[in-house]
């Protein structure tokens, strides 16, 4: 035998004992913390926001391979492009991606185009695959009926549970020269705003100019009383519609009709547009991130943000305000309305091209189990489940714990039905001219109602969204 | 031999089909359709001449077509005026000609992207040098350039200036370079003041080379993009919505797939024509 088929031979070997690499005979089956083993070997693409949810389940993705032999490559992008590549991938059933983790608006467009697999019959076939800690019952059941239930089933499962909350600078509610000229201005007690009245007098309160006095010190820059998103972006729609929710507007009554161009919408937009004035300069060209930095900075003392950003607030490597923030509901119309907040979900999807559907079921699986949302708790991320969010030690570090968890049990969803894209982008554009004051609330909503009655066309009134 | 030099022909004529051919049958068959890939009901379905219907009455296309056509008929104008004073200038330079050249080069050789953020840094209204200077000089607000329709529109006219002025210069450079050295020195010798001889003998030489510039500008002009979506995305409203940020929301944030390809058949039939214009006029000045 000549040395070049030894050789050959040996890299052949090589190369069989690569590829099986995966297999369970490699596998500890004592490793497998109860999590079925039987789809080792399997290779999985998940295509994820680009989040520190998704940055966590990334690092952590290893633990998940040893315990059940499935290679998880993670993917991420931002919002607007991981829609992009997800509607291509789709779209042409090129199968890249197994396990795509998809906003939930979009639930309708790609569940109803018959791009999503049915899970109950994966969580039926797989029951006993999965480790316990698992319980389905420990996903908070609002946010993953709003995640992935369409027309009367389910199509995934939450991937995040980005919601929207009040945010404000308590070291400041609690300065009592602050208290005592609130008092002497507005006739009562500084504190974190419940109705919209107070949230605007609040704004205008604490908005200062560079020299001015804030809570006994003398400002060498600017302070405003409130930041918010008003660019031609999604920031901006999904922030007014938590003013319109609680006005009694939005975009469909629980009817399914449009009402983007009733009183309670157009007031909505009025008042968003109101709060410009203690806004800081260029807030029609800002979007959530300009509205965690200026919150991070000091510069603004309250916003309407998303729970996913309080994490930053408290990093003391990037704010300026740590354990100065307090979180509170969304504020409401009138004194003893209910509070609602808005759902900013994600969901992970599985694919009806995925290589093999039952192994990416067991991926979601893992990543909404208890030990790894409790360390997406720990390392900064939002969680999707009852354990995570009631966990003794976290709620010792995160401050914004609880009232995350309230606002995941009061919030609303924006529509989810498949015309919600053209909707939207018809939304960004209206939204942005009643701010810019390119046409007034009234008229922006108006031809916002026109432009989309034009694309649903009998299609309304909608009957799932 | 014949056929050799077809064979020969093929792999470029094969992949030349491939990259230009296909997609623009493809698009002009889908705008003929009724296609969202995330809308059942959009199944692909024909519909006729309705997008193209659709596209006439449609009030927020006509909107970016008159954003496009004034953004091309400022910036292109201005970078006309100001490049043909900086390639007069770069003409009369003698030792220091080869550095300015070289300096000027620099805006055309940014990627769009580049061009697009720095813009975006510099014009941030809290912490951008641009408007801290402009700020100083009292031309802006504290809300910033970006915040208002007219602003946003001013900044992407000057960001354009700002980029290809240059592109300009050096056509201009290049014909006054070329330009016959006689009729200059018998204007000369005419008496001609230097402001006569630039306006009445050599403008009205590299006038063709002028015109060439300005029509490659335009049809790059048209198509712009990228430096939109990074600097304003298109807002505030729709002051900055050029034809092809509309395109691109129609296409892939609303995924009109099929209503997207028909403003890009549109666009690609006028954008045809102004090269049709160009290549005319090239092939005219070539026989004269």
């Amino acid at each position: 035998m000549s040395r070049r088929v030894v050789l050959a031979g040996s890299l052949t070997g090589a190369l069989l004992l690569t590829a099986c690499g995966g297999s369970s005979d490699d596998l500890d089956p004592s490793a497998a913390g109860g999590w079925s083993q039987e789809y080792a070997g399997t290779e999985l693409n998940v295509l994820a926001e680009a989040t520190l949810n998704s940055d966590i389940l990334a690092q952590m993705a290893p633990e998940f391979t040893s315990m059940t032999g499935i290679e998880v490559t993670i993917e991420t992008a931002p919002f607007a492009q991981l829609v992009q590549r997800a509607t291509l991938d789709f779209s042409t059933s090129q199968g890249d991606f197994d396990v795509v983790s998809i906003p939930y608006d979009y639930l309708g467009a790609y569940a109803g185009s018959g791009y999503l697999e049915d899970f109950a019959p994966l969580m039926e076939a797989n029951a006993d695959k999965v480790s316990d800690d698992f319980r389905q019952e420990n996903v908070i059941p609002g946010l993953w009926d709003t995640a992935a239930q369409w027309d009367g089933a389910y199509y995934g499962m939450p991937s995040n549970s980005a919601v929207t909350m009040m945010m404000y600078r308590q070291d400041l509610f609690e300065d009592e020269s602050e208290q005592a000229a609130f008092m002497d201005a507005y006739g009562y007690e500084l504190a974190p705003a419940t109705t919209w009245e107070q949230y605007a007098d609040i704004a205008k309160f604490f908005t200062r100019d560079a020299g001015e006095q804030l809570a006994g010190e003398t400002l060498s820059e600017p302070v405003y009383g409130v930041t918010l998103a008003g660019k031609r972006h999604e920031a901006a729609v999904f922030e007014w519609l938590n003013y319109a929710n609680s006005f009694g507007g939005g975009v469909l009554s629980p009817e399914g009709e449009l009402i983007l161009d009733t009183d309670e919408s157009v007031d909505s937009l009025d008042y968003m547009s109101s709060l410009g004035e203690f806004a800081p300069p260029g807030y029609t060209s800002a979007t959530w991130d300009e509205v965690t930095a200026q919150l991070q900075q000091g510069i603004a003392v309250q916003a309407i943000s998303w729970g996913d950003t309080a994490g930053a607030m408290e990093n003391p490597d990037q704010s300026a305000v740590v354990g100065k923030m307090a979180y509170g509901d969304i504020p409401v119309l009138d004194e003893g309305d209910e509070h609602h907040a808005l759902h900013g979900a994600w969901t992970y999807g599985i694919s009806t091209e995925a290589s093999d559907a039952d192994a990416a079921y067991l991926f979601v699986a893992w990543a909404l189990s208890e030990p790894v949302q409790k360390q997406i708790g720990e390392m900064g991320g939002v969680p999707a489940t009852f354990s995570a969010f009631e966990d003794p030690e976290l709620l010792e570090t995160l401050p914004s714990w609880p009232q995350q968890l309230r606002s995941l049990e009061n919030a609303v969803a924006r529509p989810r039905n498949a015309e919600w894209p053209q909707m939207l982008d018809q939304l960004m554009l209206q939204v942005s001219n009643g701010l810019v004051g390119e046409a007034t609330p009234q008229e922006a909503l108006t031809d916002a109602q026109d432009e989309i009655t034009g694309i649903l066309g009998d299609k309304l009134p909608l009957t799932e969204f | 031999m014949r056929w050799a030099r077809i064979g020969m022909q093929a792999p470029s004529l094969v992949i030349l089909m491939l990259v230009l051919a296909f997609p623009l049958v493809y698009s002009l068959l889908l705008s003929f359709q009724s296609y969202s890939p995330v809308d059942p009901a959009a199944d692909g379905r024909w519909i006729g001449l309705d997008n193209y219907a659709r596209m006439f009455t449609d009030t927020q296309f006509g909107q970016a077509i008159l954003v496009t056509l004034g953004y091309v008929v400022l910036a292109v104008a201005l970078e006309t005026l100001l490049g043909l004073v900086l390639g007069i200038w770069l003409s009369r330079l003698v030792r220091t000609r080869r550095l300015m050249t070289s300096l000027l080069l620099l805006p055309m050789i940014a990627t769009p992207l580049v061009v697009g953020l720095m813009f975006s840094f510099g014009l941030n209204p809290q912490f951008g040098y641009m408007t801290s200077a402009l700020q100083s000089l009292g031309l802006i607000g504290e809300a910033g350039v970006l915040d208002s329709p007219v602003g946003a529109f001013a900044a992407l006219v000057v960001m354009d200036v700002w980029e290809w002025t240059p592109f300009i210069a050096l056509m201009v450079l290049a014909g006054l370079s070329a330009a016959p050295e006689a009729q200059i020195q018998a204007a000369q010798l005419d008496g001609c003041s230097t402001f006569q001889i630039y306006w009445h003998v050599m403008l009205p030489m590299i006038r063709p080379v002028i015109g060439v510039a300005i029509l490659f500008r335009a049809t790059e002009a048209i198509r712009m993009f990228d430096q939109v979506y990074i600097l304003t995305g298109g807002g505030p409203g729709s002051a900055t919505t050029v034809n092809d940020i509309f395109q691109y929301r129609v296409s892939f944030t609303a995924f009109d797939m099929s209503y997207g390809a028909t403003l890009g058949i549109a666009t690609f039939a006028v954008v045809m024509t102004l090269t049709w214009v160009l290549f005319r006029y090239l092939n005219r000045r070539g026989a004269a």
